[in-house]
């Protein structure tokens, strides 16, 4: 395997297999509806990383890639909802990054049901909770990212 | 169309409207062809034209070494002349400060992987509906044929050549799609042959090649390959003008103009656009409030 | 009396071979491509000479990306680990007389101020078998530096197809008699090669030219349609510059080292901005000047083997052979 990924014992089998999330969260929207979850108790999945950056319009699509690369069952991309952009547009551009993107990806075969992006406020705690729930039940179900993690170890 | 040629060049370096013209001669091993930079109206017999012109001349016009050369005319067929277009809507060149000479091309021959030249055409000539090179200042050739062309090509444009192969590929499982690529990107030597041909990767230092903190990582191994070619695709979503150059340049024999074509298509599908066309701005680094957002919860 | 192989016979010792754990490399075909792997099954090889192949072998003993050793952090302590030995049998079968040929002209190289440990084991559990060829095409030039079509230097065994579903064998070293021992039988059937390809240029003259004309204007313009791609050095089997790097993160990662190529630009980009060798003229007549007059004053043979592997996968029609032309017809013959 590679020196990054440090998937634990038994996650190359479904069986006992915790899923691992990396989530790419904008600064001004998701990352307070995350925070927002956390003061509300609102309790979901430890499976979750959250990596947050300024703006959707910063989050390079090579990230997602990377996040693969260190491991990631599944890559959640999320910021604030159109219009709201702290920085007016970062958003809008993103929105449009992101829709070329998902089909380059899925010309390569990588599993585009293991990308999810969302539009989620600083008042959506309640959404980050019950997205992110569903993602990890849902990565559960589809086990690790074998593709990706035995090219990794080819490497 | 060759004496046409010649001798359109000729009138341009004599009339020093430039100093030098870049086209095709027979430079090769056997005369094989590619580029030639004449400088001066007494070299115009070293130009030719023929199905193997295949190079993207394109390339050579934000080479610092061809600048250095003066003022300069260009040799294009209609998908180079797109690229030349690009290239201006992109400020990185002075459209008004190039001459670029068109010439109506019926379609260019793949190399065979021997080098030598094959019988068949490049698949983007399959489905080309653009046989006339448009935004030029010197078109040379029948546009009648052309038009001729365009049309005899048009009903399948959008099932033949490249977009065939590309149907292909999409109609597998994603998983067999992800082992087509591994097999493809195993022989990627990370040469970088794709991008040195490509007119449109013009970055002084590509973020390929960025150590300050590693974008990507430089080697060839599988992730390294991934990562590349994924980046390299991406950074031409809606500037690519589906020459093949990357294709054809690279010694591994990788489809790479398959990734490209996913996303000309996609520009196409989802944004209605086309790149190439003058004074047009770039898909990506702008946005419209009415693009989808299908994919997003 | 010669000693003959049938090509199943050939089939049933690499298979040997695989069964006792050994790898074996051979040409692949993928449409008209032709590509050196290491394969588990002799069906998927082709047992064919010929001149054009997409890769040359130095990959199997000089790989485009290894790992030199490993690090962890521990505590204050880092943890190197060294890269795992090279402990296979590898059989390399299929070689053209230019690729197997580039192997004695590195190997001193690799064994110069330091040895070099990866090259080395490869190459001493390495058993090269080498088609000769029986066709040559025009970008071929093995003659004009000494090579030929049945050129045996970095063979240890060289096969000659005599059409007929069998080959002649001639074992050159100790190891290429090992590989064959009790599987051939006596004939009196002898192979031949083709026609040395024909080079009408004087490569010593032009190496004379280009120690005298380092700062010739005709590397400017010769070099005008390379792009800078490097494809040239890649598919060339003496090509050997490479870049290390530590890759992974600050806890732990490994240094490896990965192919590279003096055509770009960055190859010799200084951290100060300045570029020694800022246009392709210049890296172009590095790339010369290395291998006809660098590597010859060095290691005593030139770094080319007249293979033209990088003519035929250069995009730009470009590559040694149409350089040397070049050279010869606007320097060499033009100073007469």
């Amino acid at each position: 395997m590679s020196s990054e990924t440090t998937a634990g014992a038994g996650a190359n089998s479904s069986a006992g297999f915790e899923p691992k999330i990396v989530a790419f969260v904008c600064n001004w929207c998701t990352y307070l509806g995350a925070d927002l979850a956390g003061t509300n108790r609102l309790e979901y999945p430890a499976n979750v990383r959250i990596i947050r950056l300024p703006c959707t319009g910063r989050i390079d699509f090579n990230l997602v890639v990377k996040a693969f690369e260190v491991g990631a069952d599944a890559v959640l991309v999320s910021g604030c909802h159109p219009g709201d952009c702290h920085y007016t547009a970062g958003n809008f551009h993103a929105r449009r990054r992101w829709k070329l993107f998902r089909e380059l990806l899925d010309t390569v075969g990588i599993d585009t049901n293991r990308i999810y992006f969302s539009w989620i406020s600083a008042a959506e705690g309640a959404k980050f909770q019950s997205l992110v729930t569903e993602i990890v039940e849902k990565t559960r179900a589809m086990g690790p990212y074998q593709d990706y993690r035995s090219l990794v170890a080819e490497s | 169309m060759e004496t046409e040629l010649r001798n359109a060049i000729r009138k341009l370096l004599e009339e020093k409207t430039v100093d030098v013209a870049i086209g095709y001669g027979r430079v090769g091993v056997g005369g094989a062809v590619g580029a030639v930079f004449v400088t001066s109206p007494d070299e115009v017999d070293q130009l030719v034209w023929n199905n193997e012109c295949r190079q993207n001349l394109a390339v050579h016009l934000t080479r610092p070494e061809i600048k250095a050369l003066g003022k300069i005319a260009i040799v294009v067929k209609a998908c180079d002349a797109r690229a030349v277009v690009v290239l201006a809507n992109e400020s990185q060149i002075k459209r008004e400060e190039i001459v670029v000479v068109g010439v109506v091309c019926e379609g260019v021959v793949k190399a065979r992987f021997d080098g030598s030249n094959g019988e068949q055409f490049f698949e983007k000539c399959a489905s080309c509906v653009e046989h006339a090179p448009k935004n030029v200042d010197v078109l040379i050739g029948d546009e009648a044929k052309a038009a001729e062309l365009d049309a005899k090509n048009a009903p399948t444009a959008a099932t033949s050549g490249n977009q065939a192969k590309l149907a292909k590929l999409r109609a597998m499982t994603s998983e067999e799609r992800f082992q087509y690529w591994r097999g493809e990107f195993s022989r990627c030597v990370r040469c970088y042959a794709c991008r040195q041909s490509c007119p449109l990767c013009y970055c002084n230092r590509c973020v390929a090649d960025k150590n300050r903190p590693t974008r990507i990582e430089t080697s060839a191994s599988m992730k390294g390959v991934f990562a590349w070619n994924l980046l390299r695709a991406f950074h031409l979503a809606g500037r690519c003008v589906s020459c093949g150059s990357c294709a054809a340049a690279c010694p591994a024999g990788i489809e790479l103009d398959l990734l490209n074509l996913t996303l000309v298509n996609a520009a196409k599908e989802h944004f209605n656009y086309v790149a190439g066309e003058p004074g047009v701005p770039p898909l990506i680094g702008t946005y419209s409030l009415d693009d989808e957002e299908d994919f997003i919860r | 009396m010669s000693q003959i192989i049938t090509l199943e016979q050939l089939k049933h010792t690499l298979k040997e071979k695989l069964a006792s754990g050994a790898r074996v490399v051979a040409p692949v075909l993928d449409g008209d491509m032709a590509t050196f792997k290491p394969i588990t099954n002799v069906e998927k090889a082709s047992f064919e000479p010929r001149a054009c192949m997409q890769n040359s072998i130095k990959e199997f003993f000089f790989p485009k990306h290894e790992t030199l050793f490993s690090f962890v952090r521990q505590g204050n302590d880092v943890l190197l680990t060294d890269a795992a030995d090279f402990d296979v049998e590898q059989i390399v079968v299929g070689a053209r007389p230019c690729d197997a040929a580039a192997l004695p002209i590195l190997d001193p190289l690799f064994a110069w101020d330091y040895q070099d440990r990866f090259y080395q084991e490869r190459r001493a559990k390495t058993t090269v078998v080498t088609f000769a060829c029986n066709k040559s095409d025009a970008h071929c030039f093995c003659s004009a530096v000494g090579g030929a079509p049945d050129n045996t230097s970095g063979s240890d065994a060289i096969l000659f197809d005599l059409g007929d579903g069998s080959f002649e064998v001639r074992a050159v070293t100790d190891k290429g008699t090992a590989l064959f021992a009790g599987k051939t039988s006596e004939s009196d059937k002898t192979g031949a090669a083709c026609e040395p390809p024909k080079a009408d240029f004087d490569v010593n003259s032009i190496a004379a030219w280009i120690r005298e004309n380092f700062s010739s204007p005709l590397w400017e313009k010769v070099s005008l349609r390379c792009v800078g791609c490097g494809a040239c050095a890649f598919v060339c089997p003496t090509c050997h510059c490479f870049d290390m790097v530590d890759e992974g993160s600050y806890n732990k990662g490994k240094r490896v080292r990965n192919w590279d190529s003096c055509q770009e630009a960055m190859f010799t980009l200084h951290a100060s901005g300045h570029n020694p060798r800022g246009t392709q003229g210049k890296r172009q007549r590095q790339r010369l000047a290395h291998k006809f007059v660098i590597y010859p004053d060095k290691f005593k043979s030139f770094l080319c083997t007249g293979c033209g592997s990088c003519s035929r996968s250069c995009g730009q029609m470009f590559g040694v052979r149409p350089c040397l032309e070049a050279l010869d017809k606007q320097g060499v013959k033009a100073q007469q």
